[in-house]
């Protein structure tokens, strides 16, 4: 094994080691979740150090200047207010969902008019409109890091993949009996895998365009799925009160999570896969272990049904947003209440953490988007404009620029 | 009302809960008939850039309304929304007779869409409290309603914006509510 070079991570905080073993090209991760401006910079470098067998002492001094380096990231204050850059008229019917790439220089907005777009972060010009899909548009992905690929859940019930630089149409997925409305990538970019309101989720090779396993057991409607950090497991989240876990490479189901009493809105992998968190229209959200499939903790509170979790990068907070009109943030360890986000007049459907875990954005009916400090719980900001409910919003990896997506057919882009 | 809500009501309704489909031209009066049926304010109401959905308790019956828009670029997509659908409901503006064609061609159009074979369609002829609007029966001779087959069909007199003639439409609705509904 021979250490080839290092590459920085700011969100989550980490150090990725690119290495040669056996004439191959690899890389692995160093995780520093729990990294802060005032750590002891020495006892990170001599815990790396022991570890990490790829760091032998002519290295120890790069590693140091690559913490200090993260350190100074993780300092920065982040008071970044937010004006209105632009308003896409983006669509002839309603949004459904937003996403960026991971640099953030171009995103995608999907539509009840059957097309997703391709837009320039930066100039709010459009570059492509991918055309071809017979009903809504409703889940739509990069296939980040990379960012060169788009896929394309649809009520037409099937899946596309398109290039991100050219909108060729790669693939269409076909084999779900229903409409499809979630999807994702796995990280390393080979497969993905589709949710849809046919109660099963499958797996495709994206290279040959095949289906390469189906994913049977709900017995209701699937609304929700994320693959885990390392790409090795799946989790769906379904109508019928359940979230499964499944095995990705033989297809076999690990452990169903049973305990809520509602329908599943949102299931979510912690970073390092090591819990799960449901949100469920019971008004709860629950903690898994993610090996066991044990139920580690119940978040009560909310008063209506909850409508999206969320962690923060590195796992520390989790983020529930709720038909109750309010959000709340929670110390993931200890399960205590940190902050309650009281203010918009409907209900929240998204909520999401900036890349530093330092401020959240929300999306409600009452047709505003809110920027919050997760720590007090204090509205900083009110995005006022648009003219219908907000479906959904996103963070570009600076969080330096947000996008809005609403129910009266535009897109707005704040920075 | 969210993506996870639309989620819900696209979903295969339970026993008691119907998808009802609001369609017909633009300025037709759609919006104004969903608000009224809601028992919401009708004063702003705006062209339709959408569509907007309400429940309405009626008869036991909780009644899933899909309100699309009715502009011309937005037609070609109302068949994003024919999927499980109970009952179609098309409103005509009783009092524009200049496109009482074009709205014929849409309802025809709409009665041959295969999606919404048998499903059973009530016409509202709206806009009665305007002093120049067509009589139901006008309508119905001119739409040539008599000749639909394989459907429950019925045209119903109303004024969305005093609330006339609404109710007796929604009691048929729930009267014919396709088999394995009821």
């Amino acid at each position: 094994m021979k250490l080839k070079r290092f590459l920085l991570r700011y969100y989550p905080p980490g150090i990725i080691l690119e290495y040669e073993q056996g004439g191959l090209l690899k890389t692995k991760a160093i995780d520093l979740l729990d990294l802060r401006p005032e750590t002891d910079i020495d006892d990170v470098v001599d815990e790396i150090t022991r570890k990490e067998p790829l760091i032998t002492p002519s290295k120890v001094e790069q590693v140091r200047k690559l913490v200090s380096r993260l350190q100074e990231k993780l300092s920065q204050t982040d008071d970044h207010h937010f004006y209105l850059f632009k308003v896409l008229r983006a669509h002839i019917l309603p949004l459904t969902n937003v996403a960026f790439n991971k640099s953030g220089s171009s995103f995608i907005t999907g539509s009840y008019d059957r097309t997703c777009k391709v837009w320039d972060t930066s100039s709010g010009e459009e570059m492509h409109t991918l055309e071809g899909h017979r009903n809504v548009v409703y889940a739509i992905a990069f296939n980040n890091p990379y960012g060169d690929k788009i896929a394309t859940g649809s009520f037409d019930k099937t899946c596309k993949l398109w290039s991100a630089e050219t909108g060729k149409c790669y693939h269409t997925f076909r084999g779900h009996a229903a409409e499809i409305v979630c999807l994702a990538f796995n990280p390393q970019s080979t497969m993905i895998a589709t949710g849809s309101m046919d109660t099963s989720a499958k797996l495709w090779d994206i290279q040959t365009g095949m289906e390469v396993c189906s994913l049977n057991g709900h017995s209701a409607e699937i609304i929700s799925l994320a693959f885990n950090t390392t790409g090795d497991k799946l989790i769906t989240g379904s109508f019928d009160h359940t979230v499964s876990v499944w095995h990705v490479n033989s297809g076999q189901r690990l452990h169903t999570l049973i305990g809520h009493k509602a329908e599943i809105s949102s299931a979510q992998f912690n970073w390092d896969c090591s819990l799960i968190a449901t949100g469920s229209m019971d008004k709860k959200c629950k903690i898994w272990d993610a090996h066991t499939g044990q139920c580690v903790g119940t978040l009560s509170g909310h008063d209506d049904e909850v409508l999206d979790v969320t962690f923060d990068f590195t796992g520390k907070y989790l983020l529930t947003a709720s038909a109750d009109s309010t959000a709340r943030v929670y110390n993931v360890t200890t399960h205590q209440l940190i902050s309650k986000l009281e203010g918009h007049e409907g209900e929240i459907s998204k909520i999401t953490f900036n890349p530093q875990g330092t401020r959240v954005l929300t999306a409600s009916s009452d047709k505003t988007a809110r920027v919050w400090d997760h720590e007090t719980g204090e509205c900083k900001q009110v995005l006022e404009g648009h003219t219908d409910e907000i479906f959904s919003c996103a963070f570009n990896y600076e969080g330096t620029t947000m996008i809005t997506g609403s129910k009266d057919n535009t897109c707005r882009i704040w920075r | 009302m969210g993506l996870l809500a639309l989620l819900r009501k696209l979903k295969s309704s339970p026993d008691r809960e119907l998808r009802i489909l609001l369609l017909g031209l633009d300025n037709a009066g759609k919006t104004t008939l969903l608000k009224q049926m809601a028992s919401e304010d009708i004063s702003h109401i705006t062209p339709t850039q959408g569509f907007n959905i309400k429940s309405v308790q009626s008869s036991g019956f909780k009644l899933n309304v899909w309100d699309i828009g009715g502009q011309r670029k937005i037609r070609p997509y109302w068949r994003n929304y024919f999927e499980n659908t109970d009952v179609l409901i098309y409103v005509i503006d009783s009092a524009d007779r200049k496109r009482f064609e074009e709205t014929g061609i849409e309802l025809g159009d709409l009665l041959d869409e295969e999606k919404l074979m048998g499903v059973p369609v009530l016409v509202y002829a709206n806009k009665q409290d305007l002093f120049n609007a067509a009589p139901a029966s006008e309508i119905a001779e001119g739409l040539n309603l008599h000749g639909i087959r394989g459907r429950q069909w019925q045209i119903q007199a109303c004024s969305a914006a005093s609330g006339e003639g609404v109710k007796d439409g929604m009691e048929w609705v729930v009267k014919n509510i396709p088999k394995g509904k009821k």
